[in-house]
């Protein structure tokens, strides 16, 4: 069932190593569903969502398949549909949300701070089984036939004329989002309350910086889409009217409530991500992170702006120009603390002593797609281009930039960096620097091409588009198959190591931070004696006096 | 904080926290944090009511003149002396008095009761005068589509407020029935702290919700 308890029946004791790590403490099923240990439900989530993203994957697959011929014989368009919405859905809410805070976010804030659990490990046992009851719901509604509203569940298409379960799964989606607030909660109390004696708030690292940031858009934007989406259950099921036009409601008050949580949830998606790339590349750079302050700071920034930017996904809609151009400058405004990231990071990396291991190729893949992704945004910030290019592929191409080339990049970065952490085992390196090249060109094949045919004009959510597109099509689905590699390749090696992995050292990468000073899985209460804290974050000059 | 505590008052410090301050502290911030989602949930709903005042003033104004006004003022009445006997809870706990502090508690619930039932029965009116368009019968202001909106919202927002009143009654007879046990404001005083907190945090969102629904354009 679990990594642990599979090991444990392979290895023979002697070979592994002391039994009081969180994985050798006990091995029953039962100890690890009702475990209230936080690295425990940090693997729980990692598992679920890894399952999540297959079935996504799988719909993102059928999709590329579909999209090999201009004229769409391959699915019907009910079919077509479902999967966008399926992959959009599962993508979204069961993989991208939780991803990093809920797996990374779990197992390591306490460990960086110094703490020896969260603050209410057991809401935050809690917020697994919210987590898996709110993706029942939604896989039920997949199972009965699946829903055609796509991730956004507009109104009136999902209130007046979609037949499909879309209430089953609007349910899903809004006890999900109860999962995300008690994590939330919990990580901020715990950063406020628990850090270890000399832990200052900027001593944190940025992880911890970064996971602060996104537990205060659960807490102040996952409330608003919940009201949001619970109005669509009633309007479906009672007929209240708020989004009806045909009662004088208005659709366009959904948009508003939608994105006032769902461009927010953008950096929910995006943050972890830069906390574990600030993590990575100081370290594989032999560095100090450049400009720490500035870092923080441009955490907190991001998740301020980005409660103002939401009507820019609306500029088509028929929303006031005044409102276009407010959203459209706030949205411009984003760029800064990002770029401020970008650019601390690479001045990192120079002059560093680069050590280009697994993680850091991911790191770099990072920042290199990032970038693209983030200019691009500012493209759609602009009224004039966003007029073209609205609902085409470039949106698709841009935001999958984003999320898959700035979120999945990190994730699969973070895991392979604190794989040895979690599990006390080594994975095979050549392998490791294959895939994450491997991701990086089939990354880049399958959306680069997206680009150009959504400035061309092909609308996304088609899947029947002239003869001429062909050719770029069928370019972004051969880049599909390679990412579909990349996604197996370390899934296997992975699972691999955990059974005949080298055993893993305390500090694999020389690296600094509370994480790498204890063992190798840490121990039940992550410390055996309690850490005080007596040093700066990213202490890897420290023979050289600071300027 | 200036909530100095009686002599043998206090909690049992449970194995993640370092001291009962931090335990305290933890507990308090984390019922904070939970209220503040509970005000951007409740937001979504006042939003909405904004909206619809701007945008319908004279349907809003039809649909308000037919709610009870007076049920809802006496309600609000209720609950604020509720509030009152919460804070007479958490301080008696504070001073460790044990009898008191259960007493105020039952008053406590007494009085959230009281509003349901009143919410119940105000409910139960609507119904007869056929002020529930959600219901599929015939409605009272049909002739005038957009108050529908509005006195839908009146039942999904106080539909909602029931059903966390009805919840902070549960907990606090659970509370109640738990905190006669002998020593028990030694080890879990801080629960009864915490728990005030969501109470009057009910309180107060009854008292936006009552004008926005009943008195403004009344």
């Amino acid at each position: 069932m679990t990594y642990a308890a599979q090991r444990d029946a392979h290895v023979p004791h002697a070979t592994i190593d002391a039994p009081k790590d969180y994985l050798h403490i006990t091995h029953t099923v039962k100890s690890w569903l009702l475990s209230t240990d936080h690295k425990r439900i940090g693997i729980l989530y990692l598992i679920s969502i890894t399952g999540f993203f297959f079935i996504g994957a799988v719909a993102a697959g059928l999709l590329r398949l579909s999209l090999v011929v201009p004229d769409g014989s391959i699915f019907t368009n009910d079919t077509y549909n479902k999967l966008f919405t399926i992959h959009g859905v599962v993508m979204v809410w069961f993989f991208l949300i939780p991803s990093i805070p809920a797996t990374f976010g779990n197992f390591l804030l306490p460990i960086m701070i110094g703490a020896k659990d969260l603050a209410f490990p057991r809401l935050n046992t809690t917020s697994w089984y919210v987590f898996m009851t709110g993706a029942l719901f939604a896989m039920l509604s997949v199972l009965f036939g699946g829903i055609d509203t796509g991730w956004t569940f507009y109104a009136p298409l999902s209130t007046a004329f979609s037949n499909t379960y879309v209430s089953l799964a609007l349910v899903g989606v809004i006890i999900v989002g109860f999962s995300s607030i008690l994590t939330g909660l919990n990580f901020i109390v715990t950063v406020h309350t628990m850090r270890a004696p000399g832990m200052t708030w900027f001593r944190m690292p940025i992880f911890v910086w970064t996971m602060y940031a996104v537990s205060m858009i659960f807490l102040l934007a996952t409330p608003v889409i919940t009201m949001a989406l619970i109005l669509l259950v009633m309007e479906r099921t009672f007929k209240i009217g708020v989004f009806d036009p045909a009662l004088g409601g208005d659709p366009v008050l959904f948009e508003h409530l939608f994105w006032f949580y769902s461009h927010p949830a953008v950096y929910i998606m995006v943050l972890p991500g830069m906390g574990v790339i600030s993590e990575i590349v100081p370290a594989f750079a032999r560095k100090r992170l450049f400009g720490y302050k500035f870092v923080a700071y441009a955490s907190i920034g991001l998740a301020t702006i980005t409660f103002f930017v939401w009507g820019h996904h609306m500029f088509v809609n028929g929303q006031s120009d005044y409102a276009s151009v407010t959203f459209s400058f706030l949205s411009f405004a984003v760029a800064v603390p990002s770029a401020v990231k970008v650019y601390n990071w690479t001045a990192t990396i120079h002059k560093g002593t680069l050590v280009l291991d697994t993680p850091m190729l991911y790191a770099m893949g990072y920042i290199g797609l990032f970038v693209i992704g983030g200019l691009t945004g500012l493209f759609l910030a602009t009224l004039a281009i966003d007029e073209h290019v609205h609902d085409t592929y470039f949106v698709v191409a841009h935001f999958h930039y984003i999320m898959v080339g700035g979120t999945v990049l990190a994730f699969l970065g973070g895991l392979h960096y604190w794989w040895p952490k979690f599990t006390g085992r080594m994975y095979n390196e050549a392998w490791g620097r294959v895939s994450a090249v491997l991701m990086f060109i089939g990354f880049n094949v399958t959306f680069f091409p997206q680009f150009i045919l959504g400035y061309l004009g092909m609308p996304r959510r088609y899947h029947v588009y002239p003869a001429e597109f062909q050719l770029m099509n069928i370019m972004s689905s051969a880049g599909a198959t390679i990412l579909a590699f990349a996604y197996v390749f370390p899934f296997v090696y992975l699972l691999y190591s955990l059974w005949f992995g080298k055993k893993a050292p305390d500090n694999p990468w020389d690296a600094k931070g509370l994480e790498w000073m204890t063992t190798s899985p840490p121990p039940l209460h992550n410390f055996i004696k309690p850490p005080v804290v007596d040093f700066e974050a990213y202490d890897y000059e420290a023979k050289v006096p600071e300027a | 904080m200036s909530d100095t505590l009686a002599d043998g008052v206090g909690l049992h410090v449970i194995e993640q926290f370092v001291d009962a301050e931090q335990q305290r502290h933890a507990g308090q911030l984390g019922m904070w944090a939970w209220l503040v989602t509970e005000l951007l949930l409740f937001a979504g709903l006042f939003l909405v009511a904004t909206v619809l005042r701007v945008q319908y003033p004279e349907s809003v104004h039809l649909a308000v003149s037919h709610l009870k006004f007076w049920i809802g003022a006496t309600n609000t009445g209720v609950l604020i002396v509720s509030s009152l006997t919460m804070s007479g809870a958490i301080q008696a706990s504070r001073l460790g008095l044990q009898r008191l502090t259960v007493y105020c508690m039952y008053a406590t619930a007494a009085l959230g009761t009281l509003f349901i039932l009143l919410k119940l029965y105000e409910w139960y009116d609507d119904i007869v005068e056929h002020m529930a368009p959600w219901l599929n019968q015939p409605y009272e202001l049909a002739f005038d589509k957009p108050s529908t909106l509005f006195t839908n919202l009146y039942w999904v927002t106080t539909g909602l407020h029931g059903l966390h009143l009805t919840t902070g009654v549960t907990i606090l007879m659970v509370l109640a029935l738990q905190a006669r046990a002998e020593g028990y404001l030694s080890r879990h005083q801080n629960r009864i702290e915490v728990f005030g907190l969501y109470w009057h945090f009910i309180d107060l969102i009854w008292i936006i919700v009552f004008p926005m629904l009943y008195v403004i354009g009344r």
